[in-house]
C-alpha cells in the first residue's frame, strides 16, 4: 500500500499558536456564556439583592430617626455607610462567584466530558485556567459596574474618591482573588468536591475581613488573622479610593500587601495545578467523574 | 524516525486498588513491603496500598499505514492501554513510543502526532456549532489560522455536516456528533489515529458509513489504531488484531490468521427457549464441548448457545436430549465456520462483552 501522508501534522508549535490557543479558549468560555441569557437576570439582580440584607439591618438597628448612623460614622469614619457595605459585599461576591466559577471551570469540563478532549492537544495546559478567567473578568467588570450604576442611582451613593485610585486597588487585587481561584480549581478535580471549603473560605471572608463593619471591632486575635486574608485589603482599600479620597501614598500599605498575597496565591495556583496535573496522570483523574 | 508509527514494550499500568470494590487483581507485593517502623507522625502511611494492574507488560509493535485492532471485553485494559499512548495516563513501567517519540518524555510531541477519538459525541461542546468546536480545536492544535479555516470548510464538507455546520451541536443526532467528534480528530491531519470505540451508539446506517471513513482513512495513510467491541467491525476493517484480556495481549495476528488458530474445530450454534443454566453446567461437563457461552437474546426467553467441538456428530445427539428436557426447547441449530469472536471465546473463555 503506497502511505502518502505526512509524518507531521499541520500543527504549527510556538508562542503565536499558545497564544492563539489561549484566546480560542476565552471565545470559547465567552460564546457558550451567552448561550444561556439567564445571566443577564442575575447580572441585574445579585447587585442589589446581597447588599440590600445588611442595608436594611443597618438601617433598622440605627433607629427611626437614623440617629444610630452617627456612632456608626463615629467607628468607621465612613458618612456613607451605605457605601460602606456595598464596597465590602461586593469585595465577598467577587471572591464567591471566582471560586465557584474558576474553581468549577475544570470539573464543570471533567463532568461535560471535554476535559479529556482538551488535554489532548498540545496546548500548555495552564491556558484552560487562565482563559476561563477572561471572560470572568469581564462579566465581575458588568457586575461591579452595574452595582455602581444601581446604587447611584436607587440610593444616591456616589464616589467621593478618585475613581482611577478605586479602579487600580481593584486591578492589584485580581492575582490574589484569581490565584486563589487556581488554586481551588486543581484541588476539586483533585477531591472532585469542593464545596465544603468553598463554604469555609467565603464563611471566613465574611467574618475577618469587615465587610460591613471595621476590624477594629473584632478581638484581637480576629485582627490578626484577618491580616493573614487580601480581602481585608481589598475593602480597606477600596473604601479609602473611593469614598475617603485617599492619595496613594495612604492607598500604598494596601496595594503592596494586596501585591504579595498576588505573587504568593498565583505561585500556589499554578504549583497546585502543576501537582494535579502530574497526579492526574498518574491515577487517570482527568478522565474520572 | 521509527519504522513503528506505535511501539509499546512491556507497558505496565497500576492504580491504586479502590477499597470496598474487592478486587481481585489487586497486587499488594506490588510494592515491597517495609519493615514497621514506629512514628510518632500520626499522618504517615501505614501500609503499602493494595495495586490493581490494568495493564500487564503489553507488547505492540504497529506498522505505519496499519489498521490495528484491540479487542478485549470491559476491564480487559484496552482503554488504559490507548491512555497511556496518548499522554492521558503515564505508565508505571515499561516503555511507548508513537511516531517516533516517547509518551512520557515527548508528551507534546505525541499529542501533535495523535487524532483521538476518546469520548465520542461527549469530546465536544454542545452549546458551539459544529464550526465553533473545529474552528475552536483547530486553534488548540496550533492549527495556522489561514489553514484551519480551509481545513474546517473540507471536513465539514468531507463529514456530511454542511446544511448543519452553524447549528449548536445540542440538536444534532448522536451520529453527527460523532462525525463532529470524528472531524475534530482530523483537523491537523495527524499520521496516527486513536479511535475507542467510534461506532459505539449508532444506528447501523451511521456505523457503516463510519466503517467506510475509516476505510478511506486508511487508504490516505493513517495508522489507526482501533479499539471496538464489535467483531465484525474489527474483522473488516483490521489488517491485524491484538486480543487484550486481564490486561494482557493474549494473542496478535491477521483475522484469518486468528480464525485459523480453531480451524479444526467447529462452531455450534443453537438457538433456545426456557433455556436454564443448570443445562450449560451439564453441557459443559461433556468432553466433545468447549467453550460454552450462553447469551439472552432481545426477543423473550430466545437464547443464543454458542459452544465449540472437535467432533459436532459425536456431540449433536447428547446437545438434542440434554436440551430437550423441563420445558427448554430447540429452536434452532447451525454448524457454522469460526468467526472472530469463536477466536476470542477460544482464548478468553468469555464472550466480549461479558
Amino acid at each position: 500500500m503506497e502511505v502518502t501522508l505526512s509524518s507531521r501534522s499541520l500543527g504549527k508549535p510556538g508562542f503565536l499558536s499558545d497564544l492563539r490557543a489561549f484566546w480560542a479558549i476565552v471565545w470559547r468560555e465567552w460564546t457558550i456564556f451567552k448561550r444561556y441569557p439567564s445571566w443577564i437576570i442575575a447580572l441585574l439582580i445579585w447587585p442589589l439583592i446581597f447588599p440590600m440584607m445588611y442595608i436594611l439591618t443597618a438601617r433598622a438597628l440605627s433607629g427611626m430617626d437614623g440617629s444610630g448612623l452617627a456612632v456608626f460614622t463615629q467607628t468607621t469614619g465612613a458618612s456613607n455607610f451605605i457605601g460602606y457595605i456595598v464596597v465590602g459585599t461586593t469585595v465577598w461576591m467577587w471572591q464567591n462567584i471566582v471560586l465557584w466559577d474558576v474553581g468549577f471551570a475544570l470539573r464543570n469540563e471533567q463532568m461535560r466530558g471535554t476535559l479529556e478532549s482538551n488535554w489532548l492537544s498540545p496546548t500548555w495546559r495552564f491556558s484552560y485556567l487562565l482563559g476561563h478567567t477572561g471572560p470572568q473578568l469581564i462579566t465581575m467588570t458588568m457586575f461591579i459596574l452595574i452595582t455602581a450604576i444601581e446604587f447611584g442611582l436607587f440610593f444616591g451613593v456616589r464616589l467621593n474618591g478618585n475613581p482611577w485610585l478605586a479602579l487600580l486597588v481593584m486591578l492589584t487585587s485580581i492575582p490574589a482573588i484569581y490565584g486563589l481561584g487556581f488554586a481551588f480549581a486543581s484541588i476539586v478535580i483533585t477531591a472532585k468536591e469542593a464545596h465544603t471549603f468553598v463554604f469555609l473560605v467565603r464563611g471566613l471572608v465574611m467574618i475577618f475581613c469587615g465587610i460591613t463593619f471595621p476590624v477594629s471591632l473584632l478581638p484581637g486575635w480576629m485582627q490578626s488573622v484577618a491580616t493573614w486574608m487580601p480581602q481585608t485589603y481589598m475593602i480597606h482599600g477600596m473604601r479609602a479610593a473611593a469614598f475617603a479620597n485617599a492619595s496613594l501614598t495612604e492607598l500604598w500599605p494596601d496595594l503592596q500587601a494586596l501585591l504579595l498575597f498576588g505573587a504568593f496565591w498565583l505561585t500556589l495556583g499554578y504549583l497546585l495545578f502543576q501537582w494535579m496535573e502530574r497526579r492526574a496522570r498518574r491515577t487517570g483523574a482527568i478522565g474520572q467523574y | 524516525m521509527s519504522d513503528f508509527a506505535i511501539e509499546a514494550h512491556q507497558l505496565v499500568k497500576k492504580f491504586p486498588a479502590r477499597p470496598g470494590t474487592g478486587d481481585k487483581t489487586a497486587d499488594r507485593d506490588a510494592i515491597p513491603s517495609q519493615p514497621k517502623k514506629r512514628s510518632l507522625w500520626p499522618f504517615g502511611r501505614k501500609e503499602p496500598k493494595a495495586l490493581f494492574t490494568a495493564v500487564n507488560g503489553v507488547d505492540l509493535e504497529i506498522q505505519r499505514g496499519e489498521i490495528f485492532g484491540l479487542l478485549g471485553p470491559n476491564g480487559a485494559g484496552k482503554s488504559t492501554t490507548i491512555r497511556m499512548l496518548c499522554t492521558l495516563l503515564e505508565p508505571t513501567s515499561g516503555t511507548a513510543r508513537v511516531n517516533g517519540f516517547d509518551v512520557v518524555t515527548q508528551a507534546n510531541d505525541v499529542r501533535r502526532s495523535l487524532g483521538t477519538l476518546l469520548a465520542g459525541e461527549r469530546s465536544i461542546y454542545w452549546k458551539l456549532t459544529g464550526r465553533e468546536n473545529l474552528e475552536y480545536f483547530a486553534a488548540l492544535y496550533h492549527i495556522p489560522q489561514a489553514i484551519a479555516k480551509k481545513r474546517v470548510d473540507e471536513l465539514i464538507e468531507r463529514m456530511e455536516l454542511k446544511d448543519r455546520a452553524n447549528e449548536l451541536v445540542e440538536k444534532y443526532s448522536t451520529g453527527m456528533r460523532q462525525r463532529v467528534a470524528i472531524a475534530k480528530a482530523l483537523l491537523a491531519r495527524p499520521p496516527i489515529l486513536l479511535l475507542d470505540e467510534p461506532t459505539l451508539g449508532l444506528d447501523p446506517q451511521a456505523a457503516r458509513n463510519l466503517r467506510e471513513l475509516i476505510a478511506q482513512l486508511k487508504q490516505e495513510g493513517h495508522t489507526i489504531l482501533l479499539t471496538t467491541h464489535y467483531m465484525e467491525e474489527a474483522d473488516q476493517l483490521s489488517d491485524r488484531i491484538g486480543i487484550i484480556d486481564t490486561g494482557k495481549v493474549i494473542a496478535l495476528d491477521t483475522p484469518e490468521g486468528l480464525k485459523r488458530r480453531i480451524d479444526q474445530k467447529e462452531v455450534i450454534r443453537l438457538e433456545v427457549t426456557g433455556w436454564q443454566e443448570y443445562i450449560g453446567e451439564k453441557l459443559r461437563g461433556l468432553s466433545e464441548v468447549s467453550n460454552l457461552v450462553a447469551r439472552k437474546q432481545a426477543e423473550a426467553d430466545l437464547w443464543e448457545v454458542n459452544l465449540q467441538s472437535n467432533n459436532s456428530r459425536a456431540v449433536l445427539p447428547k446437545l438434542v436430549e440434554s436440551i430437550g428436557q423441563n420445558g427448554t426447547r430447540l429452536v434452532n441449530m447451525n454448524i457454522v465456520k469460526p468467526s472472530l469472536e469463536d477466536v476470542f471465546i477460544h482464548l478468553t473463555g468469555k464472550a466480549l462483552r461479558d
